[in-house]
């Protein structure tokens, strides 16, 4: 009987769990199909009585939309591909046993996560010295080598048999040629994981555009969606000149019009995603 | 080939592994050490126009003044206390979630259970900031539609700052938990099933088993999580606090962080050298909370330390 009260328990909070997590999706997905009348005077609901494409029509009639889509698809891609390069090779090298100098690499990069430069001196690197303000390249250079991912990369590597290394060296090739040809191949599911990790944090990133990106033309998705939610002209940031003061601009539709835009890719990955973020964390989680 | 041309040696024998490490290498030169000379700002009063050799040394005079103003206790105790929320509530849900989802026997509502709570882990904090305002918002949130339904008054909350603490930490929870969770999940996973059929056999109750098998074996790496999480207990998280929060000035005497006061002083007052002062003054007592944590940790359970 007791067992039966338990497990009915473990049902019912994890059921509530689940529901809680999934309500606010629903909420901003359901809303934005509502009439911006229905928002204003009876708030949001979960079950709205109208439907309207007004949010999205008044979205996808400017250019914002899809420049700030094609801002954060460049920097999600580009950073991506150059992210993992630089950390799976970086990462090699530090478990590699011949490399004298791995255990003064690793310390490091290992102090970075301890002691950080700061913003300010960040800020100034950033803006002064490399003169990247409102460049698309102040949001992809910060964030290509990240130590958490590195050191993930690094326990794999080590867990590999180094007769993989000593065969190759004996057909002849170098370590560069090894490293792409006989140890990335292999690592594929650990690079597939990393690779995630970085395609989240370019696509989410709001940090970065909010420091260095004034440039409403370079503004990437989430810096979009901080301006529709702060903005109340946000018929001119959208749809440019036009502005036709006779209707009602669907502000909170929009909002939540722009939230499921950005959100949709991620929710259409996220099922062939999450068994690699799985493997991934638990790899992680073994520390080296 | 010996000892006094040792470095070279090395670097020339091993030139192509060193190949493969030097965009990396380059990268935290210029981007993770480069920028700590920032920190010499906090000693200076840093003019743009002088640049960081132009400018004028004043010594500790940036800390005093941040230390005069009673703005410096606030903003640690909020970044403490509520990174202490964020620690105690975020972990214990995500343990508890683990434990729980490990009980489940039936494959589909696991897989979708899992689905659902690792979900929130995927969109950005603007995003979440906008489903808080769906639920907060006085006018249209649902909390207060809810609240008039059962015949109280609705509330101003974004005008309260004693309930955002809470408010904040339920946010982390709910974004944060379900990744957490297959952390613990997994090293779940990993115990022996041989304990539990021990147990099963001594008569032990599924609960029982939860307090007396699987939370002992877990100890090394809930020790570890915690650890690396008081690690961070001087640094807020920006990226949140600021989009949820934003600059509404009602709400910073409980929310105001290191990293939020940090910013403000920087791109809103462009003061510099003030900015400098409070994230060096954070960094500092970072880096003494991880050594400190670590020893500590190292003295209770040698083998749980970090480093």
């Amino acid at each position: 009987m007791r067992e039966r009260i338990f497990v009915g328990f473990v049902y019912v909070f994890l059921t509530l769990f689940a529901l809680i997590c999934f309500i606010p999706f629903w909420i901003v997905m359901i809303n934005s199909f509502a009439n911006e009348a229905l928002i204003q005077s009876s708030g949001y609901q979960l079950f709205p009585t109208s439907f309207s494409l007004d949010a999205y029509a008044m979205l996808l009639s400017g250019n914002q939309v899809f420049r700030s889509y094609g801002v954060t698809l460049f920097v999600t891609t580009t950073g991506t591909v150059l992210g993992v390069l630089l950390t799976a090779s970086f990462a090699y090298v530090l478990s590699h046993p011949k490399v004298k100098y791995r255990h003064v690499l690793s310390f490091l990069t290992f102090f970075t996560m301890l002691f950080g430069a700061g913003l300010v001196g960040f800020y100034i690197l950033i803006a002064n010295w490399l003169g990247l303000k409102d460049s698309i390249w102040a949001l992809i250079l910060p964030y290509l080598l990240n130590p958490f991912y590195a050191f993930i990369l690094v326990s794999y590597y080590r867990s590999l048999p180094y007769e993989l290394n000593e065969a190759a060296t004996v057909d002849g090739a170098n370590d560069i040629h090894i490293f792409f040809r006989v140890i990335w191949p292999i690592s594929l599911p650990v690079i597939a994981t990393v690779a995630l990790f970085y395609a989240l944090q370019y696509w989410n990133d709001w940090y970065l555009s909010l420091l260095f990106i004034d440039n409403y033309k370079l503004h990437p998705l989430q810096m979009m969606i901080r301006q529709l939610m702060s903005n109340l002209n946000a018929m001119s940031y959208v749809g440019g000149s036009q502005t036709d003061y006779n209707i009602i601009v669907p502000t909170y539709g929009m909002q939540l019009a722009i939230v499921c835009v950005t959100i949709g890719p991620i929710v259409f990955v996220y099922p062939f995603v999450q068994k690699y973020f799985i493997k991934g964390m638990t790899l992680g989680s073994v520390k080296g | 080939m010996k000892g006094g041309s040792g470095f070279i040696y090395e670097i020339v024998k091993n030139r192509y592994l060193y190949l493969l490490a030097l965009p990396g290498i380059l990268f935290l030169l210029i981007f993770a050490y480069t920028p700590m000379v920032g920190h010499l700002l906090a000693f200076q009063n840093y003019r743009l126009a002088d640049g960081l050799f132009g400018s004028e040394w004043v010594g500790f005079r940036n800390f005093e003044f941040f230390f005069g103003s009673k703005d410096w206790l606030r903003v640690t105790w909020n970044t403490v206390f509520l990174n202490g929320l964020f620690l105690v509530f975020g972990l214990g849900t995500a343990i508890a979630l683990a434990v729980l989802l490990n009980e489940v026997t039936g494959k589909w509502f696991k897989k979708t259970a899992q689905s659902f709570v690792f979900l929130p882990y995927f969109i950005s904090w603007l995003v979440v900031s906008m489903m808080v305002q769906t639920m907060f918002s006085s006018t249209e949130g649902m909390m207060n539609q809810a609240l008039t339904t059962l015949g109280f008054e609705g509330m101003d909350w974004y005008l309260m700052p004693g309930v955002w603490p809470y408010i904040l930490t339920f946010v982390y929870v709910w974004k944060i938990a379900g990744y957490n969770s297959i952390i613990f999940l997994a090293s779940i996973t990993g115990i022996s099933s041989e304990y539990y059929e021990c147990a099963r056999m001594e008569g032990a109750s599924r609960f029982q088993q939860i307090i007396y098998i699987t939370l002992p074996l877990l100890r090394p790496i809930i020790i570890i999580m915690t650890l690396l999480g008081i690690g961070r207990i001087f640094y807020g998280d920006f990226g949140m606090i600021y989009a949820i929060i934003g600059d509404v000035g009602v709400l910073f005497p409980t929310t105001d962080v290191i990293d939020t006061y940090a910013y403000r002083a920087l791109r809103q007052m462009g003061n510099f050298s003030m900015s400098s002062a409070i994230i060096l003054y954070q960094s500092f007592m970072g880096l003494i909370a991880v050594i400190f944590f670590n020893w500590l940790a190292r003295k209770v359970d040698s083998d749980s330390r970090l480093f």
